[in-house]
Parts: structure tokens; sequence; C-alpha cells
């Protein structure tokens, strides 16, 4: 960079001196040459830096934390969103059931009540208010469409951070499958395991998983309990 | 002009959660006749078979758009005239801008209230019976 800022000073000069001369030929090309050469420093800091960028992932471990997210955690948490909209989405179409159901129950209600002649007034109102109380708990569902969408928007990045850095990763020395499975200590899973792990959703996470309650029923049941 | 209770609409999102909720608040509102499509690619061979009156259609979608959808139908000659509903949650000025430019006949940003989903449909079907009126 020395070399190009002294050449810089000379061909300013040049330029100056052609410039007073009137010779605008002179002129135009010497500020093309400045121009190629400001280029050329560029292309060398942007080799220099992947260069670097190679050197710093050729240098990692093979079980380098940058390597193991790629490889394992933005999957597992991809999979764990993915479970989120599957559940909110479960319980949604459930909640919906059931005020579908409850909201014709309430119509073939209004109906007997209607046409019974000593039904009081304020029954019917009753009715009335329970079918917008019921209507207001399917309105409040739409949530599950809001989220889902801000959900699927996070996993696509994801995804998309993950393809960059394993193509990243694979143009260096490693091979993204060689990369090894995460594997804890006893000691670090024992203590992973009394944090507590929240459901296990993932398909890694249902590895020595009980499945239902009778599972676990029966895993008890075989030691007294 | 009363709107007809017993016209055929299609419901089109790609959440089955909200293609319920639609469904059922236009049962509330005195509708029956309904298909779902949960892509713009599945709602819009459906659509070509002409026998909708109203098309009720998210934004956001996989496949196809919700504003692709309303694009092709108004290009369509025989179908340019059925009445567009979008509900979606893309409520940037310029996307609602797009709409109306598409020719949308009412735009609805979620979350919403079926007050506003009734409102919306009776001011469609307002409109659309004045012009109907007009060019008589």
């Amino acid at each position: 960079m020395t070399l190009a800022t002294h050449i810089d000073k000379q061909l300013v000069q040049a330029l100056l001196d052609a410039i007073e001369n009137n010779q605008p030929e002179q002129a135009s090309s010497l500020v093309d040459e400045l121009t190629q050469l400001r280029e050329s420093e560029l292309y060398q800091q942007l080799t220099q830096l992947s260069q670097n960028l190679h050197h710093t992932l050729d240098s990692l471990e093979e079980d380098a934390p940058v390597l193991m997210h790629a490889k394992h955690d933005i999957p597992d948490v991809t999979e764990r969103l993915q479970y989120v909209i599957t559940e909110t989405q479960k319980a949604s179409e459930a909640t919906l059931s059931s005020t579908e159901k409850a909201l014709n129950q309430l119509e073939l209600l209004r109906q007997q009540l209607v046409d019974n002649s000593s039904t009081e007034p304020d029954s019917i109102l009753l009715i009335d208010q329970a079918c917008s109380e019921l209507t207001n708990i399917m309105m409040a569902q739409s949530f599950q469409d809001l989220t889902g969408q801000v959900l699927n928007r996070v996993i696509y990045i994801m995804t998309d951070l993950e393809e960059s850095l394993r193509a990243l990763i694979e143009r260096s020395k490693f091979d993204f499958h060689a990369i090894p499975e995460r594997v804890g200590t006893a000691e670090q899973v024992k203590q992973e395991h009394e944090r507590g792990v929240g459901p296990n959703i993932t398909a890694k996470g249902k590895q020595d998983s009980v499945g239902s309650q009778e599972d676990i029923d029966d895993l008890l049941g075989s030691l007294g309990i | 002009m009363a709107i007809d209770r017993n016209m055929k609409i299609l419901v089109v999102d790609d959440f089955s959660t909200m293609r319920r909720i639609v469904k059922s608040l236009l049962t509330e509102l005195g509708f029956s006749e309904f298909d779902e499509a949960d892509d713009g690619s599945t709602a819009w061979p459906l659509i070509q078979t002409g026998k909708y009156d109203f098309i009720v259609s998210d934004w956001n979608m996989p496949e196809m758009t919700g504003i692709e959808l309303l694009q092709r139908v108004r290009a369509s000659e025989s179908l340019k005239h059925t009445p567009f509903l979008l509900i979606t949650a893309e409520a940037k000025r310029s996307q609602i801008l797009d709409a109306a430019q598409a020719g949308v006949d009412g735009y609805i940003v979620k979350p919403f209230s079926a007050a506003t989903l009734n409102n919306k449909i009776e001011k469609i079907f307002e409109r659309i019976g004045e012009r109907k009126n007009a060019s008589l």
C-alpha cells in the first residue's frame, strides 16, 4: 500500500502537469491509471481478507463451536420452531372444533327457547351473549396464522444461514459430514438434564425419551413404584 | 341490493386455522356454500371452473400469492368481475396500493374482527349493486 501511495503522488503530479499544459488525452489516460491502481489495491485487500478467513477456518479444531453450530444447532433450532408451529396449530384446531360445537348446540337451544312461548326474553339474551363470547374465542385463534407466518420466516432465514455456513465450511479443509456429533461428557449431560431440557421434540431429543404416560407408568412399575 | 346468502365462496389461505375461522364467520353471517384452497396455485384451477361468486384470499402463501391470484382473475375475460377480498397480515402502504391497482374489492388486515368482515362484505356487494344499477 505504501508503494501505491508513492506512485499516486507521482501520477497526481503528472496529471496536474498534463492539465496545466492543456493535454486532455494525456490527462484522461492518467486518470484511468489512477483508478486502476485503486481497484487493484481493493482487490489485494479482498484477497487478503479471504485468505485470512480461510486460514482461520483451516486452523479450527474439528469440533470448533462455529462448526458445531452450523452442523447441529441451526437444524436443531429450526426443528424446534417447526414444533411450535405444529403444536399451536393443533391447539387452535382443537379450540375451533369445541367452539364450533358449542355454537351449534347453543343455536339449537336458542331455537327451542324461541319456539317455547313461556321463555323469558332474558334467556335468549344470555344465549346470544354466550355465542358472542365463543366467537371471540374463535377469533383469538387467528394468532396461530400470524405467529406461524413469523416463525416460517425465521425458519427460512435460519435455513439460508445454514446453507451459507455449509458452503463456506466446504470451501475450507473440512468435510461437512465429518464434523463430529455433539457428545457431551456424562457430567455435562447430567447437568443439562438437571437443569431441564423442555419437551423432547427433535429427532435427537426423542432418543432415550419415553413416548407416553403409559411408558412412564411401565418404567416406574418395573421399578416397583 | 340484498346479498345473496347462497352464493358460492372460495376461501384461500395456507393456514388451516385461518380458513376455519373465516368459514365460521361467514357461516355466522348466513353464508353456507364454501370451498377452500391452501394456496393460490391450488385455488386457480378451482376458480377457472367459473363457479365462484366471491373469493376471500390470504396474500402471503408459498407457491402463488394472493395478489398474483387476484391479477390472474382480473386478467381473465370471463372471471374478471368476481369480487375479491384480501385478508392478510401484509400492511405496507405500497402493498395496499398494489392490491388496489390490481383491482381488489376489499382489504382486511389480520388480526381482524367479525364485525370488520361483515362490514367489508356488505360494502363490497353494495358497491357491486350500485355498479350494476348504473350500467342498466
